[in-house]
């Protein structure tokens, strides 16, 4: 079709924006720099609104949007590496935190908890949250992230690991010691 | 202390199903059987608990990430700064954009050829009235120092445009008429009423030619139009100003080496007393072949040869 239907900003609106939570909370926790997350995620938008047309009624808009988003975090987050503000994807020797599985606290910070997701690689942290933030199903971050299904899985499975090693460290730093109450396992950790 | 029976298969094997449980991404029976063992397994069943209060701690931490309250509003206002605009749709803006180039430049082309085109005319038709200038009067210097005697002049132009010696005498006061003749350039059948004065420090030479079906372009060329409404043009060709108006059957010049405006203004005088003589007496010079030295016509009407001639017209004769 040469001429379509005039689009209104308000339909976009109305079918975005009630996912800017969404996109603002991964945003965040994916770059640390809280002015570029909030950048990215206004290019997000801008980006959808400017290909609004691509987009059908009735699909998933939130996929939608959070596919705009890693798109855009792509570049990004080639720019802040080089800028040394962001840091690279996982090199050597993560792996070593994943020999044991770590008793989780009874009670868990919300600081401490985010303190240690930002240890996570981002390859697996961007997984992690997809999954356990967003709820996303693992076909649609293999679709978002533009990655394969195994790939997505396997490093689920990594980054909860990674995760659950990285609280046990913030934890043993802070000096705490809400662990699972009569199991024993981590007294020690 | 609680042990846990890590080391049986069936442990292990729903240990590697957690992460697809905890995802909801297992198929209904496996889901069941992995139920069943968590029922009967304390360790596993708190490997499970500890992961989803894990899960449930990231959420709620995550979860108190709000946007800026000032992000919403930021972010409709650049919507609204992007909007597409008038054409409704970004796919078709690249197209009306391009369409619209191609019109502008298809009517910028037109309308610049048109105007080039009729720059050219205007430029060739004033050549006419300049290369005589310069060929006969300038470079041949056919006029005497002395004027010839008006009935001289008369005799060379002949009755039929010896009317219009007078009207260049009145309208070209500042001018002397030196001489008055019906010439033709080499190479070319086009005969000319030439009239070759002196003032101002200057020869000037008023000259007429009939319209061989050629017309001056109307509208932005012209520069000004003299009483009775007769058009005028004129250029700078050859180191010449040149004024130039179009009369009934004529094409009337004057070129000198004075300014274009002083040329227009000669012109714009001269034009309308001759375009009435013209339209009185009916010139009859024509452009052909006929020996350069013989009168325009048969009517006889100019007897004298042209006072310049260049070796090839000499041969001609």
């Amino acid at each position: 079709m040469f001429f379509r239907p005039k689009m209104r900003v308000e339909d976009f609106e109305a079918a975005a924006m009630p996912h800017l939570a969404d996109l603002y909370r991964s945003a965040t926790l994916l770059i640390r720099d809280p002015s570029e997350a909030q950048d990215l995620v206004q290019e997000v938008y801008l980006e959808a609104w400017k290909s609004f047309h691509r987009f059908e009624p009735g699909t998933n808009c939130r996929a939608w949007l959070f596919k705009i988003l890693f798109h855009r975090l792509h570049h990004v987050r080639r720019r802040l590496i080089k800028a040394s503000k962001m840091e690279a994807l996982a090199g050597p020797g993560e792996e070593d935190k994943l020999t044991a599985e770590p008793p989780v606290p009874q009670e868990i910070r919300d600081e401490d908890v985010l303190l240690a997701l930002a240890k996570v690689p981002l390859e697996f942290r961007e997984t992690v949250l997809m999954a356990d933030v967003e709820e996303f199903s693992y076909r649609e971050i293999a679709e978002t992230m533009r990655i394969p299904l195994g790939t997505v899985m396997s490093r689920l499975s990594r980054g909860r690991k990674l995760l659950r090693a990285e609280l046990a460290e913030v934890a043993h730093s802070f000096g705490i010691r809400h662990l699972a109450k009569g199991t024993g396992q981590g007294e020690s950790a | 202390m609680n042990v846990f029976n890590f080391d049986s298969k069936q442990c292990l094997r729903v240990r590697e199903q957690m992460d697809a449980y905890l995802s909801n991404e297992l198929l209904v029976e496996t889901t069941s059987e992995v139920l069943r063992h968590l029922e009967s397994c304390e360790g596993c069943s708190y490997e499970l608990d500890s992961r989803l209060r894990l899960r449930e701690a990231l959420r709620r931490a995550a979860d108190k990430r709000l946007p800026p309250e000032h992000l919403r509003e930021a972010i409709s206002q650049r919507l609204r700064r992007a909007q597409p605009g008038f054409f409704g749709d970004f796919r078709v803006i690249p197209w009306a954009v391009a369409l619209a180039s191609m019109v502008l430049a298809v009517v910028a082309g037109q309308q610049g050829l048109r105007f080039q085109r009729g720059r050219q005319l205007v430029s060739s038709i004033l050549t006419i009235g300049v290369t005589d200038h310069v060929q006969c009067a300038i470079k041949g210097h056919n006029y005497p120092e002395v004027a010839n005697p008006p009935a001289q002049l008369r005799k060379q132009l002949g009755p039929e445009y010896a009317g219009l010696l007078p009207i260049v005498q009145e309208k070209l006061p500042a001018f002397q008429v030196l001489e008055a003749h019906i010439c033709q350039v080499p190479g070319s059948p086009r005969k000319y009423v030439h009239f070759i004065t002196r003032g101002q420090g200057t020869i000037l030479s008023v000259i007429l030619t009939r319209r061989e079906g050629e017309s001056l372009p109307a509208g932005r060329f012209l520069v000004a139009s003299a009483p009775g409404g007769v058009d005028l043009y004129k250029a700078q060709l050859q180191g010449m100003s040149v004024a130039g108006f179009e009369s009934n059957e004529y094409f009337g010049f004057v070129v000198s080496d004075l300014g274009q405006d002083e040329m227009v203004q000669i012109a714009a005088r001269l034009a309308p007393a001759m375009r009435d003589a013209l339209s009185k007496g009916a010139g009859t010079v024509k452009a052909d072949n006929a020996p350069r030295n013989s009168p325009p016509d048969s009517g006889g009407v100019a007897r004298r040869a042209p006072g310049w001639l260049s070796p090839e017209a000499e041969n001609m004769r």
